[in-house]
């Protein structure tokens, strides 16, 4: 007797099953400033729905961070505790250019098409260039230096390089452009970028930047080169021995991984017009960690799950137990790790079943049928 | 080239190689420089290897990363801060404690009548859960409107206001006996639900022999005991120690500290570590998480400040000794160490690290434990097979390592500023250390932490010398171990896989 196959759906329809939750999500989030804005009355760009919107751009470019981390840690296999550096230096080769470079650029010359003016729009080309330049040549660092290195060793060198980079980063030998401990504070934003008077605008174009990452990402881990990262994260001997380098694809494991965890740096560091050694430092990797963990481990819409739980309920955990809150979080992290390994979404999807038929047995026990 | 001949080239030069450095840096710093310098990278060495010790026999042995270490590290220095300062919070919770270990500890008493219980399975499971429930709240009940804050900041306060030389001025009262009695009672029941629950009421797969109970009984014994007289005397217990000799106090803070790192290693061991071995992936994360949970909850007790620990008696006089013994009888704070002036402190550290890893190399060359850790290090299973119960030496070496950490941070108490992140940077320092000497290895651990320490004290020397920052002294060691993982990738006494 044959069995029913069931073939996954192509084409946009099977797309948009597929993608469900993800797609409600970002038409959600598309929503969300306008729905606030209408319940609460104080216009787009002041009050509370500032605030909110403020507090989603920063989970949007998390959610980036940790998804970029997912990348290493859950389809690689790869536990680095140096993404920071990637995060921080995309964040700093933005600050940086925007600062020293930009403004003699901006006020010495002029790029025209016909009678259009983009000379801001190319300088922001040229520094999105560099910020991608600078992230595949840390990606580069990270990987060339531990291609002999297996675990422990492993952990321990990116460790190290990555607190390597944030002495760097708040060495008092570059305080004339790096503001040394204090970080780099007052970026030059055109207008339409500033966060401050144009918050929406900032909100679009951070969502944008999560559902352009999330489908680039997501293509990524789905393609032939992705399942061959996923094989040798299961079985490197094998993989070799079918014909695959293990380096290489490491190598383009941690280089797309930086990339992307550069890109959402820039992004924050223009969302906060500042770059400081708190980017570069082990906490942003760990908390990209945490988010990762909360989440469950290579399913990428997990960590954007992490770090919505991280950016959003922090917010009420600091509300109602105060400045200590990290501490109700330590503990819940703890506990994840001991009860629930796989994280929400995976635990999710290996009891979806069980959880499903618990939930209907709990509503059959309130209607009167039985 | 045969191996030996090998190995007795590689050691000649490598001898050569650090007789020329030392001999280079002497021409070039002078000689008053150079003795300075290399005595406080000895210090410097000496705390690093204190942490490396611990984390590297961890490695060794069962696989862990133990990320935490860095907080044991800081917990060992606040406890020893508060004991020294102001003993009122140690105190005040002790018997709480002591109580809740003692319940814990009659699981060895219980097992065997517990698991021999006809029970249906439905018992078998539902029991240990209701016991864990009833344990939780009765441990909820027994610190309810106990002001652990209050307590906690004790020490806090007597930093602050401190009314210049009678430190009995500032301690605070604590709950009178007519009212605290309850507290370890119901802690010592907790720890007995805790055991019940352990045990597993009627698990048939469950081995434990019946014989033998009296011995069983020392501990739990003595701990009771020791339950019962801390709570009587946890009024009068912080004057009296103030009252005391104060290097008399440091000895009793040091012994407190290294013992509250051993119970805090073994209870971590067994509770949180042991269930994960199976997955080893989580407990790297789980000793994250661990580490976050603690310097949350240290900074929700003292707050998020920095405290000076004053130095005891013994190091403390203003003055310059001519020598040791000159030292010791009038307790000066600087001595004169052929031509240079030291500080005395520095000197107890150095010799703390010393007496450590003569202590380690006889403890794992001369005793059995040590036998069976160098053996566990090689091949667990193997040791397992032998018959020799690997998880009860787990927790002694995690227990251990975390001892020697905690002692570290205590001796970094009085000239380092004892804040929430104090731990980070020797972890971090502890980790390079075990990677250059090699994962497992002890005396790698003291080798890799001399390079380290003189690589600081000297990188430091330079960039004041040459007008750099810090910083990049720090980012020296970082380069170091990248030379060593390429040249050697299992570090200088580590073993090829």
């Amino acid at each position: 007797m044959a069995e029913k196959m069931i073939k996954p759906r192509s084409g946009l329809k099977g797309f948009i099953k597929k993608e469900a939750i993800f797609l409600i999500f970002i038409a959600i989030m598309i929503a969300f400033p306008f729905v606030l804005n209408i319940i609460t009355g104080t216009g787009l760009n002041a009050g509370i729905t500032k605030f909110w919107q403020g507090q989603l751009i920063t989970f949007f470019i998390m959610a980036v961070f940790a998804m970029s981390y997912d990348l290493l840690i859950g389809y690689g296999g790869i536990l680095s505790f140096g993404h920071a550096a990637s995060f921080g230096g995309g964040a700093y080769a933005v600050a940086l250019l925007l600062k020293h470079w930009a403004p003699n650029i901006l006020s010495n010359y002029r790029i025209t098409i016909g009678n259009l003016d983009i000379t801001e729009a190319t300088v922001l080309l040229v520094v999105f260039l560099v910020v991608i330049l600078v992230s595949v040549l840390i990606g580069l660092l990270f990987s060339a230096t531990s291609i002999r290195l297996k675990g422990a060793y492993f952990a321990m060198l990116t460790l190290a390089l990555g607190s390597a980079i944030h002495i760097l980063s708040k060495a008092t030998d570059f305080h004339k452009w790096t503001g040394a401990d204090e970080g780099l504070h007052g970026v030059p934003l055109p207008v339409w970028l500033n966060p401050t008077q144009n918050r929406l605008t900032v909100y679009f174009i951070a969502l944008g930047f999560l559902l352009l990452c999330y489908l680039v990402m997501n293509r990524m881990v789905n393609s032939p080169t992705g399942r061959v990262i996923v094989a040798n994260r299961e079985n490197e001997e094998r993989m070799r021995m079918i014909g695959y380098n293990p380096v290489i694809y490491r190598t383009i494991a941690f280089l797309s991984a930086s990339i992307f965890a550069g890109l959402a740096g820039a992004l924050y560091a223009i969302w906060n017009m500042s770059a400081t050694p708190t980017m570069t430092s082990t906490v942003t990797t760990i908390n990209a960690l945490i988010m990762t963990i909360l989440g469950g481990m290579g399913t990428l819409v997990g960590p954007i799950i992490g770090a919505g739980i991280m950016q959003i309920i922090g917010q009420f955990f600091y509300t109602w137990f105060g400045a200590r809150w990290p501490l109700v979080f330590g503990v819940l992290f703890v506990l994840i790790v001991m009860f629930l390994p796989y994280g929400i979404i995976g635990t999710w999807r290996l009891r979806k079943s069980s959880i499903k038929n618990n939930i209907q047995k709990f509503f059959r026990l309130f209607s009167k049928e039985k | 080239m045969n191996p030996r001949t090998k190995k007795i080239l590689t050691l000649a030069i490598s001898v050569v190689v650090v007789i020329g450095v030392i001999f280079a840096l002497y021409l070039y710093a002078g000689k008053e420089p150079f003795i300075r310098t290399t005595l406080s990278g000895l210090t410097l060495g000496s705390l690093f290897f204190l942490v490396a010790a611990g984390l590297t026999l961890i490695f060794g042995l069962m696989d862990v990363l133990n990320f935490a270490h860095g907080s044991m590290f800081m917990l060992g220095a606040y406890m020893g801060w508060q004991l020294y300062t102001n003993p009122t919070f140690i105190f005040g919770l002790l018997p709480t404690i002591l109580a809740f270990a003692c319940g814990v500890m009659l699981t060895t008493v219980m097992k065997p009548y517990l698991i021999r219980w006809q029970i249906s399975e439905k018992w078998q499971n539902a029991l240990p859960k209701i016991a864990y429930a009833l344990a939780l709240f009765a441990a909820i009940v027994g610190f309810l409107g106990l002001d652990i804050l209050g307590l906690a900041k004790t020490a806090m306060v007597a930093m602050t206001t401190s009314t210049a030389g009678n430190p009995l001025s500032e301690i605070s009262s604590q709950e009178p006996l007519s009212v605290y009695w309850y507290r370890p009672l119901l802690m010592l029941i907790s720890g007995l639900l805790v055991a019940f629950a352990v045990s597993k009421p009627g698990d048939k797969t469950e081995f434990a022999p019946k014989e033998k109970v009296l011995p069983k009984l020392v501990i739990p014994l003595v701990l009771l005991i020791l339950t019962i007289v801390s709570t009587l005397i946890r009024e009068s217990a912080p004057e009296t120690l103030l009252l005391m000799n104060g290097n008399w106090r440091f000895l009793i803070a040091i012994l407190l500290a290294v013992a509250s790192g051993f119970l805090f290693g073994a209870i971590t061991e067994m509770t949180l570590i042991r269930p994960l071995y199976v997955r080893s992936f989580f407990i790297v994360l789980l000793t994250l998480g661990l580490s976050y949970v603690i310097r949350e909850l240290v900074q929700l007790l003292w707050d998020p400040l920095a405290y000076q620990m004053s130095r005891p008696p013994l190091f403390a006089q203003s003055g310059k000794a001519a020598n040791l013994l000159d030292w010791l009888r009038n307790g000066y704070s600087t001595i004169d160490i052929s031509g240079v002036t030291f500080p005395t402190y520095r000197l107890f550290v150095i010799f703390l690290g010393i007496v450590m890893f003569i202590f380690l190399i006889l403890l794992m060359t001369k005793t059995r434990l040590g036998m069976i850790i160098r053996a566990g290090v090689q091949d667990p299973q193997m040791v397992e097979a032998l018959g020799i119960n690997v998880k009860k030496v787990f927790t002694v070496v995690f227990a251990m390592g975390v001892g020697m950490a905690a002692l570290g941070g205590i001796g970094a108490g009085p000239f380092l500023p004892i804040q929430p992140q104090m731990g980070d940077q020797y972890l971090m320092q502890g980790f390079i250390t075990v990677v250059i000497g090699g994962m497992g290895s002890y005396v790698g651990a003291f080798v890799g932490a001399l390079i380290l320490g003189m690589a600081r004290a000297f990188g430091d020397y330079f960039a004041l010398k040459l007008s750099l920052s810090p910083a990049l002294a720090e980012a020296s060691t970082v380069i170091i171990m990248i030379i060593v993982l390429l040249v050697r990738p299992q570090g200088l006494f580590g073993k090829k896989e």
